[in-house]
């Protein structure tokens, strides 16, 4: 072990109690022998940042034993924006396209929770009709993001199919989304008094279209995938992560829900159109990584449900309500508002202090908050099954990194 | 219509719920209050019970707030001082409820001397939120486990998200 | 293969009518360098998975343009598309990635915030304003993510770039960064067009007119 490097920030900002700040460097200094009885020696391997299995740009330092995982030190940082400070340069409006860019495979459910905290905080109206269009396109996105999780799993594991089957069906669901918002994935769809645009002429034929397209085809991902005897012993007791420990991890979404705990916020706290409509919560038993499989799987079904309900009865409407160009001006103090993505929660807080521009504005974004469980998920584990729990947690790393 | 609304009955239940809450949390640390300005239960606790107040929180048997969503910061430089936020919520519990339990904490550090005990050991997800914190803002956690950068390299200067954070390399919006 | 084209010009081009099989070499060279970028899987965000939608994906398939073969090791690729933000973290690291790709090395840099920073240019502490001060870049391809249509194009654009204006007489001599925009009047369907022709034109597939008329796929690029 070397001894502690004094960090170059400590003399230049006051740390009078003496707290002691330290370094990777120091964090992952120090090799030793194993505990296995071989007393291999023990190595640190870096894992990313330029990984293909990482999803990004992640980087995980590995101490090895062997093919032992032994500590898994996630650093971060290597896209990291800024974007909250940029939100506090700018307006409520502003800020909304900037969370698009954060878990880009939920951009809808991201401006959703934005909008969400701005129109509770500054009382601003919203009809039947928009949140009817909310609650479908979001859930469609669901089901979007799921597909894409679904082929680049399979690519993870070393099965290439899937990921052609996977975009195969993510590019009809884009092909939507394009006509209707103009965009395939930045959306910024859903704004502060509305959506930008009223849906197109097809979207109903189109998404009950794609519905009754879709439908058969997650037979055929069962049968692709589901039901490979591979797949199911690569997954099977690999990264389990009870009910408890998830909880004090902070795991949310189809994490937590794998582990055990039927915890949705579309349930416990509807927001949108969801407490309308009838749909099932799936729920794992062990939490392992077939269990974060399954209950994705289960989930595209009760989402393919949920459309289903709505999409017939859009109630008429205006689409906007507010002129957009109109300042927003939201009362001071502090608002939170949150909502389920398809990764998780992400929570909005906003601190204002009653002028157009936020005073302090910050994501509570799941993949930050699911990744952490991944240091002790994979420790005792192959380095081969870090990669499939890595795929189940299902990052999007500018998420994590804002 | 609101995205989430305020269950009717519950209004009354919840301010019930809110005096209810101070009362137990007075008991504990007689300094605790409701922060005005918040759009949820809010208590406001000095800072050194902040590892009190959270270990009770989490293990009231009536309470149990067993997962922090969300811990971060909000700096005021003119009354000199950080706010901290923690956010709980009770999902592990065995009696269903309609709606999820959630109460916030914030407290207060000087802004000269940020140092605040840490809650790795109530929630241990608060280990990275709370290195997100230092980050940003410059908290010191005593008793933290592994306090370093965590988005930014070791050897940055400064602390972004603090309102008097000078770069030369950022660039100010044209107006 | 470095070493004979590296010692070609000098040794051509005394030679009576040298120049003229020296301009040959570099058009063979050129052809069967510009058809065989091997790209680097990078992608820091947003555009990383318009990235993977236009390289691997189901409708969209980058190998028919002969780029197909997506390395995870610099060691092995000669192209990158950076695909997604730099922030300053990460830019050491691009750089060292780059350095550690075969010569010749071409760089694609794909949205506005490998141009110019992107939404991120205003009060962001991170985030490195454009790829090209990192590394040099040779095609831009501007949007926020670009489709994958103008992935394709800007690869076009790369292609007749390294087509036209590489020669072994000066290896290693850097062509002039281009925007790939769309030029005024330009549409999707006219690069859609553009594509085809070059696919049915291109020596790749070159068969005789006849056999491809004839041919299922061939009826199915002209539809494309
Ligand atoms: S250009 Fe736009 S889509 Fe691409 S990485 Fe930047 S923000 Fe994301």
């Amino acid at each position: 072990m070397t001894a502690p490097v004094p960090s170059p920030m400590a003399s230049a900002s006051p740390n009078p109690a003496g707290v002691r700040i330290t370094s990777l460097e120091e964090r992952i200094s120090g090799t030793g022998t194993g505990s296995s009885p071989l007393a291999t020696q023990e190595y640190f391997v870096n894992m990313g940042p330029q990984h293909p299995s990482t999803h990004g740009v992640l980087r995980l330092v590995l101490r090895l034993d062997g093919e032992t995982v032994r500590e898994v030190v996630p650093v971060l940082g290597y896209i990291h924006r800024g974007i909250e400070k940029i939100g506090e340069n700018g307006t409520y409006r502003q800020f909304v396209h900037l969370v698009d860019r954060m878990d880009y495979l939920s951009a809808l459910a991201n401006n959703w929770a934005v909008t969400m905290v701005i129109e509770k905080a500054a009382n601003m109206e919203t009809n039947e009709r928009i949140q009817a269009i909310r609650t479908i396109v979001t859930e469609l996105q669901r089901l979007h993001s799921h597909q894409l999780w679904w082929g680049v799993f399979g690519m993870d594991l070393g099965a290439f199919t899937p990921f052609f089957y996977g975009f195969r069906d993510h590019e009809i669901l884009t092909d939507i989304f394009e006509k209707t918002i103009g965009a395939r994935l930045t959306m910024n769809y859903i704004q502060p008094g509305g959506v930008m645009y009223d849906i197109h002429p097809d979207f109903v034929k189109d998404v009950k279209e794609f519905l009754a397209y879709f439908k058969p085809k997650l037979r055929e991902y069962d049968a692709l995938v589901t039901e490979n005897v591979i797949i199911q012993q690569r997954l099977r007791g690999v990264g389990v992560l009870s009910a408890e420990r998830a909880v004090a991890m902070g795991c949310t979404g189809p994490m937590l829900r794998a582990s055990g705990v039927a915890h949705d916020l579309r349930k416990s706290e509807p927001y949108g159109l969801y407490g309308r409509v009838e749909f099932d919560v799936p729920v794992g038993t062990t939490g392992d990584c077939w269990d974060r499989y399954w209950v994705r799987m289960e989930e595209m079904r009760q989402s393919v449900r949920i459309v289903e309900q709505l999409i017939d009865n859009i109630p008429e409407g205006k689409h906007f309500l507010v002129k957009p160009a109109a300042k927003i001006k939201v009362p001071a103090g502090i608002h939170y508002s949150h909502l389920e993505t398809a990764r998780g929660i992400l929570g909005v807080l906003l601190v204002s202090n009653g002028k157009d521009q936020p005073y302090r504005i910050h994501c509570r974004t799941p993949n930050f908050n699911n990744l952490w469980s991944i240091t002790e998920m994979a420790t005792g584990g192959r380095v081969a099954d870090l990669v499939a729990i890595l795929s189940s947690i299902d990052i999007v790393v500018p998420d994590i990194d804002r | 219509m609101q995205d989430s609304p305020p269950p009717g009955e519950d209004q009354a239940g919840e301010v019930g719920f809110a005096q209810a809450l101070l009362a137990a949390a007075q008991a504990i640390e007689p300094a605790t209050v409701l922060r005005d300005k918040s759009d949820r239960i809010t208590l406001q606790v000095p800072a050194a019970a902040i590892a009190k107040i959270c270990q009770w929180l989490r293990d009231d048997p009536a309470l149990r707030f067993d997962l922090l969503y969300d811990h971060t910061a909000i700096d005021w430089p003119a009354e000199n001082r950080f706010e901290l936020v923690y956010l709980l919520a009770a999902v592990l519990d065995p009696q269903p409820r309609t709606r999820d339990l959630q109460v916030m904490v914030t407290t207060s550090v000087p802004r000269d001397n940020p140092v605040i005990d840490t809650v790795c050991g109530i929630w241990p997800i608060a280990e990275w939120q709370e290195r997100e914190v230092y980050d940003m803002f410059g908290i010191l956690y005593t008793n933290h486990p592994d306090l370093r950068r965590l988005f930014l390299e070791d050897d940055w200067e400064g602390f972004p998200l603090r309102k008097d954070y000078e770069d030369d390399f950022m660039l100010e919006r044209p107006t | 293969m470095g070493m004979i084209t590296d010692g070609l010009p000098g040794f051509l081009e005394p030679l009576p009518g040298g120049s003229a099989v020296l301009t040959k070499v570099d058009q063979l060279v050129n052809w069967s360098r510009s058809n065989s970028l091997w790209p680097l899987t990078f992608g820091t965000s947003c555009c990383a998975i318009e990235m993977m939608m236009a390289s691997g994906a189901a409708r969209h398939d980058i190998s028919r343009f002969g780029a197909e073969v997506v390395r995870a090791s610099p060691r092995q690729a000669d192209l990158i598309i950076i695909a997604g933000t730099i922030v300053k973290r990460m830019a050491p690291r691009l750089r060292t990635l780059y350095e550690q790709m075969a010569e010749p090395r071409y760089v694609i840099a794909t949205g506005s915030c490998t141009i110019a920073g992107g939404p991120f240019i205003y009060h962001s502490y991170t985030t490195i304003r454009g790829a090209d001060e990192i590394i040099p870049v040779d095609v831009y391809v501007p949007g926020c993510p670009p489709r994958p249509e103008a992935l394709f194009y800007g690869l076009l654009t790369l292609q007749k770039m390294i087509r036209e204006g590489e020669s072994l007489r000066h290896p290693g001599e850097r062509r002039r960064p281009v925007l790939s925009a769309l030029p005024e009047g330009m549409t999707i369907e006219d690069i859609q067009a553009e594509m085809r022709d070059l696919l049915v034109a291109d020596a790749n597939v070159k068969m005789s007119e006849e056999l491809a008329e004839g041919a299922h796929w061939a009826q199915e690029l002209k539809d494309f």
